[in-house]
């Protein structure tokens, strides 16, 4: 056998010599222009050096002061104080005098730091994150330079140094905004009382109440923060793959421990960013006017992302980037826009990113240098910065409306210090400019007076009854922070819930979070009422029923508190306890209760809280005369769930189950065996075992069947047993009874198993025997035994060394048992140091990307089952879009080889051991106080009750199998290896951020097309035929799907076709743009079914497809294989309205 | 010039009102509690003014600061991923290292501003604390027993006192501000549950909250504030704090001079410098990768953090070198 770690004896020689610098060679140049020659910019931008080391050395945040100095709080600590080494991180102030565009002048305003991660320029000194502190620093004698320290705010987590407090800055309301990463769990006493948040969210405090509160929760960097023009909050994320992600107050995304439920961020898929800044002012062109801007620091790049309104929240999309590095130490972690009107990007300057998976002490990590880089636009005139500290408090005022955001923000910052008694006629009196919308002036003026401290209620009040929803939603959360001194606030957010508008009611419900009024929840349900319900409304709904629980849970033991029936079953499922239970029931058997979706959402919510009776009163429904089989399977499905979490079962006679049994239905028989065999219902018996043993006929009846058995438990096993030792058996029966055995009786099963598994045709274990083995410690250990005394066939053996090496609890026995019983040396899975800078300079000099790519997609290796690259792909492992320009080769070797050795964050498995031994591996998807929701490594959701939990612990294993490479030859696994590498840097394997459908399905062989092809043509492959087999496909790297890959369709004579289909959703009837680039000469394409010329000698054509009814549109492409067909590109040219069904890529 | 004066009070000190004097040679003190204890080590009055205090019959004093703002008697802010459990932990493996002859504890801040909010996580104990002024010190008299007799089994066979500290007052800083009043009472409320903790437990109470005047407290706007919130204390406030807290053990508080100087100032700075390696030895930043989930990543960096020791031993004979000059009336040279 060949694989490639044989090379390591190949190249031994040749790597001796340069071991002591295994990897600093790929040091890049440090000298500033060779970043200048390495940039890309977005067209019609100039990048120039603002300023850089020594003045700056690895900068971390960056502000501007209200003169229009830049504030700049540099690490070289990071990531670890030395033992006995002092404080020496700085803060530096950046002076451009002579306004060139470069800073000439620095001032040290501090140097005695311990990794300071947030600067904030502002009220006379600077705040500045100190790892558990905030401090405010200030000059009192004028040189620029503190002498005077407090502590603002002490308590904040240093679990890791890249999640300390961070991203601090100043909102419009005179706020001071800070985030905090997944590992940090901070407590901070403030005047008001302790305060905890445990992970990633984000705080607002407020200088002059010295009053901090939660904001929102989650995400697993959020290293971004934005306001838009109208105040809404935007933030990124250096570690979650969700682009831009829409907060509001209370929201909580991923990652936040113990969540109920988490929100979704605005790009799916998209990189990972650290920084955010809106795009704005006179100095830019048009099209960026109100664009987001994130710095990928992995991709050495910075995205661009346009919002649109959607609903409650809204869509983004992904533009050109402004600019992209082939530099590796460019790593941009800090946008802003500068007083002239440029753009200033902080440069942390790094060959190596981060110190989880990467050593705090490896020698590549850059210490000394750091650049701060300013874009311009040609030709377009930079913008005056007004001295605002000289302004007299009207032109002060008028500066609020400057059309640079950061004028406007810093006129805060100086109105702050100036004297309220003036300054509140001078806000009071002005008026809004020319070109300024009146209120968007108004929701100026609102905040300008916040950051007085001062509320105008009445002013609020009214801007809630503007045209403009922003204007609304705006004015809103103005309200939302003091609302519960303002007694109109109830009356005011009571009358928004039924705003047309669903961010409005959003907002206020919101708001109505923040009152004491007993009917804020019975409130807050109208919103359900009107308009369409999108996800973050009814976030926003949800936490609102469970934070004011006590207001209307007692209300329901006397009928329904509020207004309509599903109203009160979105609160009771929200708070997920019984409550309200005999007025839900009564609508569910008076019909009142009747789309799917509703029955649906009953079951699920008896199944979780209800009792036997109540469990008894679904299932009479399902057995009563007309109810509809949908509605019949949602209830025997909830009942199975109620008897595996809760162990609970309908008060009445169970044996009515046999009804269901009998059904020729597939779904209702699978359903109801589950309950024969959890109820014991002995009539069971005989009708399973017979589904069974039809495995041939009817496969998903034999699976329900043999779980029904598992279920009915000791009376199965002499059945299974005599299948077990049926040779005569199917292989895929024999290990569904093996299975069902080692379920009953793990030790027996065990044992019996070994025939089984050596009577595999190939060596896989495809029905899940190891699994069943490896789930439970009672079978694993017996298993282990057996194998000291038996023998196992290699192929087999191997198989099961490498489920039992990825298994969360890795059981080092049976490993060891396997080795024996199978006869198999230990594999080497690491490389010497030696080895291994012979592997990196293989790859650098003789890597082919391309060919890796191919490998990567190879079905074998199982690649993209679990990665995506930029969100095409599974969703199991990170997201490889910038693994190359982020990780180190070495890095990337050893990860392919010992996948446990390094784990991304985000991407540890949770080990989940139960009371009878069981073992559930994944990651934990949700919780609440009844059960845990395990996601596993097949994306599978695992409900498992708290009550049988024994343990529960971060696993140490990497839920990606060692060994998934092992088959490949040496010259295959150093393409992977450049292909990764090569993932995310300039060149061919960035992923470009055109809209390319990337998610598609090719069609299977089929019978019917030899024939029907030269009667109807292609046009068959667009039929909506049933028989169809449909498989996932995805597209390469850039953006094209390869139809070489698709299977081939026979046709007539020697013709060799295939066909790809995707699905994209319109939101409006009208026109849509794609593009299409390939070669067309053997090519069809179809939209729905009817087909869409391609020129014939082109290879690429804009297209315009007229879409009359909305909502789901197909797109087929379908080609003759024999003549060379190549990939073929579908790109989107139409903004957020058209996107792509992400759920194709499903495997 | 401060000095003489104060070394003239030393003689005084030294028979402290105790019959035998509070510290002994070689005594290792932990303090443990919330943000008041955390923050002290920035300023380092408090240790200066109990090693001054001490007097030249109690050598080798070794104080360990081991505050937690907003930690509760559960140990809520000592756990990282894990629940107030696991904070309690980390006190009792903290404490078997010192292995401390004098326990401070100061407790009850956090409790008493928690007025219909919960001030623990503890499992249970969540509702209770948010429930009304009774629940509430009747839940935070049942953690602050389990806390000291965690503290007893923690701290092995030298341990000698506690010392139960009632926090010190809130202050009222006007608008916009909040009214202290309504915290303050109930403050005074806890301070008895600790007076009534300490007298079951036969320890040492120093009531702190009175010696700053928390029982005169009439809601008047503080005109020399002592915090910059209403809640913590500045430099200037610590300083205060620290003679109370001499005063509290008995021992003369005089010997607090203000502002410190000379050599007084030198043992403040190297009090704080100690403090500094101590606090990245005992609360290191990335533990989720020195020591916890993520160890089998970069835990091969653990080794660097037993290296502080030998650092803060050689802090600590710094500080007891500084200290005999103090004692001997000397400046630095």
């Amino acid at each position: 056998m060949k694989h490639f770690l044989s090379l390591a004896s190949v190249c031994l020689g040749l790597a001796a010599s340069t071991q002591a610098q295994n990897g600093l060679r790929d040091i890049p140049d440090t000298n500033p222009q060779a970043q200048l020659d390495a940039f890309t910019p977005i067209e019609g931008a100039s990048i120039n050096l603002f300023a850089f080391e020594p003045a700056v050395a690895n900068p971390v945040h960056m502000n501007w002061d209200k003169q229009g100095r830049l504030w700049v709080v540099s690490s070289p600590l990071y990531p670890q104080i030395r033992p006995g080494e002092p404080e020496t991180d700085k803060i530096v102030i950046l002076e451009d005098e002579d306004g060139d565009g470069v800073a000439e002048k620095h001032t040290v305003f501090a140097d005695d730091l311990h990794i300071p991660t947030a600067i904030l320029p502002v009220d006379g000194g600077a705040y500045v994150a100190n790892s558990i502190e905030v401090l405010f620093l200030r000059d009192t004698d004028g040189d620029d330079i503190a002498d005077a320290r407090e502590v603002v705010l002490s308590g904040f987590g240093t679990e890791d140094t890249h999640h300390l407090v961070h991203t601090f800055k100043m909102g419009p309301e005179g706020m001071v905004w800070l985030n905090q990463s997944i590992y940090i769990h901070t407590h901070l006493e403030t005047p008001y009382g302790i305060r905890r948040l445990l992970g990633g969210g984000m705080w607002h405090f407020r200088p002059e109440t010295q009053r901090a509160e939660v904001f929102m929760k989650g995400l697993v960097n959020p290293w971004g923060h934005a306001f838009d023009d109208w105040g809404q909050s935007f933030m990124t994320d250096g570690a979650g793959s969700n682009g831009i992600n829409f907060v509001f107050p209370r929201s909580v995304f991923a990652s936040s421990p113990k969540a109920a439920r988490i929100l979704p961020g605005l790009n799916p898929g998209q990189p990972k960013h650290c920084g955010l800044e809106v795009l704005n002012g006179r100095h830019l062109p048009d099209e960026l006017q109100g664009v987001l801007a994130a710095p990928d620091f992995r991709g050495s790049r910075i995205n661009l992302f346009k919002l649109s309104d959607s609903g409650s929240a809204y869509i983004s999309s992904q533009i050109d980037d402004l600019v992209s590095s082939k530099h590796r130490a460019f790593r941009p972690i800090d946008i802003k826009m500068g007083p002239d009107g440029a753009l200033y990007v902080a440069d942390w300057y790094n060959p190596i990113i981060q110190h989880g998976e990467v050593d705090f002490r490896d020698p590549r990590r850059d210490h000394k240098h750091g650049r701060i880089w300013r874009i311009t636009f040609d030709g377009r005139e930079l913008v005056k910065f007004p001295d605002l500290p000289s302004l007299s408090d009207e032109a002060l005022v008028a500066e609020l409306n400057s059309p640079e955001g950061l004028t406007r923000q810093l006129a805060t910052v100086e109105l702050r210090s100036r004297d309220k008694e003036k300054l509140g006629p001078a806000l009071v009196k002005a008026t809004a400019p020319k070109g300024v919308d009146p209120d968007l002036f108004e929701l100026r003026r609102i905040w300008a007076q916040q950051a007085l401290n001062e509320n105008d209620f009445p002013n609020i009040a009214e801007l809630v009854g503007s045209k403009n929803h922003k204007a609304r939603a705006g004015a809103l959360r103005a309200l939302y922070y003091n609302a519960a001194t303002y007694p109109e606030a109830f009356e005011i957010a009571s009358s928004a819930v039924g705003d047309p508008h669903p961010q409005v009611r959003l907002w206020a419900v919101s708001v109505l979070a923040q009152l004491s009024n007993p009917d804020t929840v019975k409130t807050a349900l109208r919103a359900l009422e009107g308009v369409e319900v999108d996800e973050f409304l009814d976030f926003a709904l949800w936490s609102i029923c469970r934070e004011h629980a006590n207001r209307w849970e007692g209300q329901t033991e006397s009928g329904n508190p509020f207004d309509t029936i599903p109203q009160l079953l979105f609160a009771a499922r929200a708070v997920n306890k019984p409550v309200g239970i005999p007025v839900i029931l009564d609508a569910l058997k008076a019909g009142q209760l009747k789309t799917d979706e509703e029955v649906a959402e009953v079951t699920d919510f008896i199944s979780k809280v209800g009792s036997a009776d109540d469990l008894n009163a679904i299932f009479e429904y399902a057995l009563a005369e007309g109810t509809p089989v949908a509605h019949q399977h949602r209830v025997l499905i909830d009942l199975g769930n109620a008897g595996k979490l809760r162990k609970l079962k309908p008060s009445g006679d169970t044996n009515r189950i046999s009804r269901f049994l009998e059904s020729d239905n597939n779904t209702i028989f699978s359903s109801a065996a589950v309950l024969g065999g959890q109820w014991d219902i002995p009539s069971a018996q005989k009708i399973l075992e017979a589904a069974f043993l039809g495995l041939e006929s009817n496969p998903k009846r034999a699976k329900a069947a043999s779980d029904g058995l598992i279920s009915l438990g000791k009376t199965s096993g002499p059945f299974f047993d005599k299948i077990i030792r049926d040779k005569e058996a199917s292989f895929q029966a024999r290990s569904n009874a093996a299975v069902g055995r080692i379920k009953i009786s793990p030790i027996h099963g065990a044992s019996l198993s070994i025939a089984v598994l050596n009577a595999s045709p190939d060596g896989k274990d495809p029905h899940g025997i190891y699994d069943a083995i490896l789930s439970n410690k009672t079978a694993s250990d017996s298993f282990a035994e057996v194998l000291k005394k038996t023998k196992l066939k290699k192929p087999i053996a191997l198989t099961g060394i490498q489920k039992a090496s990825s298994a969360a609890t890795r059981p080092e026995n049976v490993i060891t048992g396997l080795q024996t019983a199978g006869d198999i040396q230990p594999m080497k899975m690491a490389l010497s140091p030696e080895e291994m800078e012979a592997m990196m300079q293989l790859v650098a000099d003789e890597g082919d990307p391309h060919h890796g790519e191919e490998i990567y997609r190879r079905a074998q290796l199982q690649c993209l089952v679990c990665h995506a690259i930029g969100g095409a792909g599974g969703v199991i492992g990170p997201d490889l879009v910038s693994i190359g320009s982020s990780a180190p080769v070495d890095y990337l070797v050893d990860s392919l080889l010992q996948p446990s050795v390094k784990i991304k964050e985000g991407y540890h498995t949770t080990l989940v051991t139960l009371k009878n031994g069981d073992a559930v591996a994944g990651a934990i998807a949700r919780e609440d106080a009844n059960e845990i929701v395990i996601r596993d490594a097949a994306g599978n959701e695992n409900r498992i009750p708290k009550s049988e939990v024994a343990s529960n612990n971060i696993s140490p294993v990497s839920l990606m199998p060692p060994g998934l490479t092992a088959s490949l030859r040496e010259d295959e696994f150093v393409d992977l290896v450049r292909f990764l590498s090569e993932l995310g840097k300039e060149g061919d394997f960035k992923t470009p951020s055109n809209r390319y459908i990337r998610n598609w399905q090719f069609l299977q062989p089929h019978d019917r097309i030899r024939d029907a092809i030269g009667h109807y043509g292609n046009a068959i492959f667009a039929e909506d035929l049933e028989t169809y087999a449909w498989m996932p496909a995805l597209a390469r790297v850039a953006g094209d799907i390869p139809l070489t890959e698709a299977p081939d369709l026979d046709g007539r004579r020697n013709d060799r076709h295939a066909a790809a289909r995707t699905f994209i959703e319109v939101a409006d009837a009208g026109e849509i743009r794609i593009k299409v680039s390939g070669e067309f000469k053997d090519l069809a394409l179809f939209h729905g079914e009817k087909e869409v010329p391609l020129p014939d000698d082109a290879i690429e054509t804009e297209i315009t497809l007229v879409v009359k009814s909305p909502g789901k549109q197909k797109l087929t492409l379908a080609g003759l294989k024999n003549f060379g067909l190549d990939g073929v590109s579908v790109e989107l040219l139409d903004d957020a309205s058209v996107t792509q069904l992400v759920e194709l890529k499903d495997f | 010039m401060k000095l003489p004066m104060l070394i003239a009070a030393l003689s005084v000190a030294a028979s402290s009102l105790f019959a035998d004097p509070f510290f002994q040679s070689n005594d290792r003190i932990a303090i443990i509690g919330n943000t008041v204890v955390e923050r002290s080590r920035l300023y380092g009055h408090v240790e200066t003014a109990l090693q001054v205090a001490a007097g030249p019959e109690a050598q080798n004093l070794v104080f360990r600061n081991l505050g937690w703002s907003a930690d509760s008697v559960f140990g809520d802010s000592r756990s990282y991923f894990g629940p107030p459990q696991e904070g309690r932990d980390r006190l009792d493996t903290n404490l078997g290292e010192i292995k401390p002859t004098i326990v401070f504890l100061v407790y009850g801040t956090g409790a008493a501003m928690s007025v219909n909010q919960g001030w623990t996580l503890e499992n249970g104990a969540d509702a209770e604390s948010a429930n009304g002024l009774d629940s509430s010190k009747a839940l935070f008299a049942e953690g602050y027993q389990a806390l000291v007799d965690r503290v007893k089994a923690a701290a092995g066979n030298d341990l000698r006192t506690l010392v139960f500290v009632a926090p010190p007052p809130l202050e009222n800083l006007g608008e916009p501000l909040p009214d202290q009043a309504e915290n303050n009472q109930r403050l005074a409320a806890f301070r008895d549950v600790i007076r009534e903790r300490s007298e079951k437990n036969g320890g040492i109470f120093v009531d702190l909250f009175a010696a700053l005047g928390g029982d005169d407290f009439n809601g008047e706007v503080a005109t020399h504030p002592l915090t910059n919130n209403g809640v913590h204390y500045t430099e200037a406030g610590y300083r205060v704090i620290a003679r109370e807290l001499v005063k509290g053990l008995g021992y003369d508080e005089s010997i607090v001079s203000d502002p410190d100087e000379g050599a007084l100032t030198e043992l403040r700075n190297q009090v704080v410098e100690k403090n500094r390696l101590f606090f990245n030895r005992w609360r290191p930043a990335n533990e989720t990768y020195l020591f916890l989930f993520r160890a089998h990543e970069q835990g091969q960096n653990a080794k660097e953090i037993p290296m502080f020791d030998p650092m803060i031993e050689k802090e600590e004979a710094k500080i007891a070198q500084l200290r005999k000059q103090v004692l001997a009336g000397g400046t630095a040279e």
